[in-house]
């Protein structure tokens, strides 16, 4: 599906401190309506009452929404399941509206999704991305995802995609990984605190 | 509806169940309205439960549309209801107005936007959502009165045909499905196949209309007879010049389509001729656009630049909403019809895209046709060339529908000529290995997404064929004592199993450089990359090698002619220049993987470190598919990371592979004097060299002094080769 470009245009910026923002796992009924007003007024792909409540419905723990006092500034709706032989997770929609973006705030919601996917045995992350949204890929490519393919024109506007794809480590060859990095892996799983890379 | 099994007391689950109706119910079955059961169960439903079958996945949830959503349902936007509707609505006039000035240039509108439309086509849109959002086209008898339009959607209607077949005939549209779907469009229009004949009949009347109109006075009185075009004498010229090179250019680029499906490659010489008249019957159209443009705004005005005519008007007779609701699938959105211009840009690197496919030299060596493809796509051609080109290699599984694909392989494993018709190649897995090459062939036709990941898939393909030839072979010929006869059956073998693996490296080698092409690789992801490339092209250049070694070997005891081979008796000590060619691009390759090693090792590149996986995953990811193939054996995350653990800069300056790849490139250069694609590119190598031992000698003097020093990538003279660039932040 798609992330919102998050190129800085040189909007006004909202005033904030991040200890401010209030990340919120989704939370029932009263969140749909905040989560499709973004996704609606930030993507061009329009979307199908169906298709958001599959995703909430079915993975409420994957889904995240950011408040700003009170107000909704960002969102990320994610799945997961079994993808040929793969525990799979994918991100599906990640928003997070203009005068607060370049703060960390989609890097925060989509570490929190990945680390639920993680936790709950999941092998990979993908999703896929505009060629052109040069803001998401790296914000991605932070988190360690590679561009696994390209896919031709895959957007109805004509736009090539590229499927990101987050690989875990493997549990078995943890022992192999660290063999030159010591004991510093700990620090690498995202805690509640140490998550937003920005 | 489904008859409920029920029991004999009238109700149902506790709702009472209303009077039988015509059909009779069975013994055990009765028929119920189940609105009331749908009510209570509905009360029963919390808002945003759903009541769906085990199928309802993502895909069904997204393809749901919200009816009355304008940008989900497509049909509310339309403005009529059928074709029909449409033309009593005066959608589509004909004659399009009564005033004959006004009807020429509405036509032009119409050929002009037909062109527009064509060019949104091929780039990747729906046939019934662009060009047949002609309401001409759709009602192929109604223009017969009106010769011009008649003749133009004819041979619109028929180009479109042949594309469509080209395309449909070589399947490199797995991911442009779009294009090809043409149910229920009026393409095949009665008499659309003599579209030429009129064509022609039409560009005769004009042409007389022209010389009439030029012709001075005294001259006028011979030729009055002739109607003019239209009634405005002082636009006369201008008008029939305008219409002469569009319909000059349909009727040429309808000839080159029909040149470039002939058997063999029979019609590319003649294909070339007629590229060349549709080149400069394009530029005639640009050229008259400002003539176009006076017409309707007086003086020249800016601003047509995203018009889809040239005149820079709205064209009579298009709705492109009309096929959303009636016949075709179309995507249930809007889309953006190309400029005029844009179109005419995109027919002109059509054309030059084809050009080069009529260039192709159609010798039988795989070789020089790797080579050609691999240069053809360096253009980025669009879906139609490739297409072409695609038919033209492939045909009737032979190379350009002639040469046998044994008589290619033996002649790319280097095997003699008499070779080619022994029966071995009735083995099956020589016939694989045959469907192999020509599906190699056709992949390397498509476009470079799709190319990457079927080449990616292919990769395990040669990789068992080998596996399977190599014990075909043990099998048969497992004890040393042979006959002649076998003895040329182990040659055989001996000379394919070599080329199947050289050709494996090859195809490897090409998966690794579409990744630069198609952005695959973030920098922090150059250096394995680069030292993949570094141990794959290793192997090849091993097996070019190994081969023309053994080629040398048959090569002067036969003493065959025509043998590159023979060109290097004498001198067969030394490493041929294919060889040295690719150890340039080793020491290159190997240089930017250690350079970006060393750098990264000395903390002079940052490296994010990610929170969730390693660099090793990330290896995994990228080279998955090579690593299950072994390609090549032996190789992984340890091995690399071994191999650029202990990069420094002091010991890179110390031994140079850069000053390496530069010495070689010059050196080789003598070598294929008379090949100027490889010329091009060794110098290419050469600068990309250059530039990265200097840069390497800079980081390393004043790196360790200056903190402030900025290193990045860039791709400033090779598509794939990086050069270092060094900037004071």
């Amino acid at each position: 599906m798609e992330s919102k470009k998050m190129e800085e245009e040189e909007e006004e910026k909202a005033e904030f401190e991040e200890s401010e923002i209030e990340y919120v796992s989704y939370g029932g009924e009263h969140h749909l309506p905040l989560i499709m007003r973004l996704v609606d007024q930030e993507l061009s792909e329009p979307y199908s009452i169906f298709t958001y409540r599959y995703f909430v419905y079915l993975w409420p723990q994957l889904s995240f929404l950011a408040f700003h006092r009170g107000k909704c500034v960002g969102t990320v709706v994610c799945k997961m399941g079994e993808h040929r032989n793969t525990f799979r997770g994918y991100i599906a929609m990640l928003v997070v509206i203009k005068p607060y973006r370049g703060r960390g705030i989609a890097t925060e919601l989509v570490a929190r999704s990945i680390k639920v996917m993680m936790e709950s045995g999941c092998e990979e992350v993908t999703l896929e991305a505009e060629v052109t949204n040069k803001g998401a890929l790296a914000l991605y490519g932070r988190l360690g995802f590679i561009r696994a393919k390209r896919l031709f024109r895959y957007y109805l506007n004509g736009v090539d995609a590229f499927r990101l794809k987050l690989l875990f480590p493997r549990p078995d060859l943890l022992p192999f990984i660290h063999k030159d990095e010591g004991q510093r892996h700990a620090d690498y799983l995202p805690s509640e605190k140490c998550c937003g890379l920005h | 509806m489904e008859e409920p099994k029920v029991a004999d007391d009238q109700t149902f689950l506790g709702v009472p169940l209303p009077e039988r109706t015509s059909v009779p119910s069975g013994d055990n079955t009765i028929w119920a309205d189940v609105s009331p059961l749908l009510d209570s169960a509905c009360k029963d439903l919390e808002d945003g439960e759903l009541i769906h079958g085990d199928n309802f996945n993502l895909f069904a949830a997204m393809s749901a549309l919200e009816i009355m959503d304008p940008k989900m349902d497509s049909g509310i936007v339309c403005t009529y209801y059928s074709v029909d509707e449409a033309i009593e609505n005066g959608a589509a006039p004909i004659p399009i107005s009564s005033d004959k000035s006004v009807d020429v240039r509405c036509t032009i509108d119409i050929i002009d936007h037909l062109l527009a439309c064509e060019a949104t086509w091929h780039k990747g849109h729906s046939l019934a959502q662009t060009v047949f959002s002609c309401i001409y086209l759709l009602r192929p008898d109604r223009t017969s009165s009106h010769t011009l339009l008649h003749s133009f959607c004819r041979v619109i209607r028929a180009t479109c045909k042949s594309v469509i077949s080209v395309v449909s005939d070589a399947r490199t549209h797995e991911e442009e499905d779009l294009f090809t779907m043409t149910y229920g469009l009026p393409l095949n229009g009665d008499g659309d196949d003599k579209c030429l004949t009129m064509l022609n009949a039409v560009e005769e009347t004009i042409c007389r209309q022209l010389r009439a109109c030029k012709a001075p006075s005294s001259k006028r009185r011979v030729i009055e007879d002739i109607e003019p075009l239209q009634t405005k004498l002082e636009l006369e010229e201008g008008y029939c010049k305008a219409l002469l090179c569009r319909l000059r250019f349909r009727k040429h680029f309808y000839h080159v389509l029909a040149c470039l499906r002939r058997p063999q490659g029979r019609g590319l010489e003649l294909a070339r001729k007629h590229i060349a008249f549709c080149i400069s019957e394009l530029e005639s159209a640009l050229a008259s656009s400002e003539f176009l443009r006076s017409i309707f705004f007086g003086a020249c005005k800016d601003g047509t630049e995203d018009k889809t005519t040239a005149s820079g008007c709205q064209p009579i007779g298009f709705d492109a909403s009309l096929n959303c609701r009636l016949s075709a699938p179309t995507p249930p959105r809007a889309i953006k019809i190309l400029s005029w211009k844009k179109a005419v840009e995109y027919f002109m690197k059509l054309l030059r895209d084809i050009d080069i496919i009529c260039s192709c030299s159609l010798v039988p060596s795989l070789e020089s046709v790797l080579r050609f493809v691999v240069q053809f796509q360096k253009s980025q051609p669009d879906l139609v060339a490739r297409a072409h080109l695609q038919c033209l290699l492939v045909k009737d599984g032979k190379l350009y529908g002639q040469d046998p694909v044994f008589a290619i392989i033996t002649k790319a494993a280097a095997l003699p000529e008499a070779t080619k018709n022994h029966d071995i190649q009735k083995n099956e897995f020589i016939v694989q290995l045959g469907q192999l090459v020509l599906n190699l062939l056709k992949i390397l036709c498509t476009n470079g997404a799709w190319q990457r990941r079927k080449l990616g898939k292919i990769i395990q393909d040669w990789r068992v064929i080998y596996m399977q030839l190599e014990l075909a072979f043990k099998k048969e010929f497992g004890d040393s004592t042979v006959s002649n006869e076998e003895n040329i059956c182990v040659k055989i073998f001996q000379h394919i199993l070599l080329w199947v693996e050289e050709q494996t490296y090859w195809i490897a080698s090409r998966f690794l450089i579409l990744g630069f092409e198609l952005e695959l690789y973030s920098p922090s992801e150059y250096c394995m990359v680069y030292w993949y490339i570094y141990v794959v092209l290793i192997k090849l250049a091993e097996k070019t090698h190994l081969k023309t070694a053994v080629t040398n070997g048959t090569g002067k005891r036969k003493g065959k002619k025509k043998r590159d081979t023979l060109k290097d008796v004498g001198k067969d000590n030394r490493i041929p220049p294919a060889v040295l060619f690719l150890q340039c691009q080793i020491y290159l390759a190997e240089g930017l993987a250690m350079m970006l090693a060393a750098l990264r090792n000395e903390g002079m590149m940052l490296q994010s470190r990610s929170p969730f996986n390693t660099e090793h995953e990330r290896f995994i990811q990228h080279f998955d598919l090579l690593q299950k193939a072994c390609i090549p054996d032996h190789v992984s995350y340890p091995s690399f990371n071994e191999s650029t653990i202990y990069a420094r800069l002091s010991n890179l300056v110390m031994y140079n592979y850069f000053k390496d790849a530069q010495r070689i490139a010059k050196e080789v250069k003598s070598s294929f004097s008379n090949d100027p694609d490889k010329l091009a590119e060794l110098r290419r190598l050469e600068q990309v060299a250059e530039h990265n031992s200097v840069a390497l000698n800079i980081i390393c003097r004043l790196g360790a002094l200056d903190s402030s020093l900025k290193i990045s990538f860039e791709f400033n003279h090779h598509p794939y080769f990086a050069t270092a660039v060094v900037k004071r932040s």
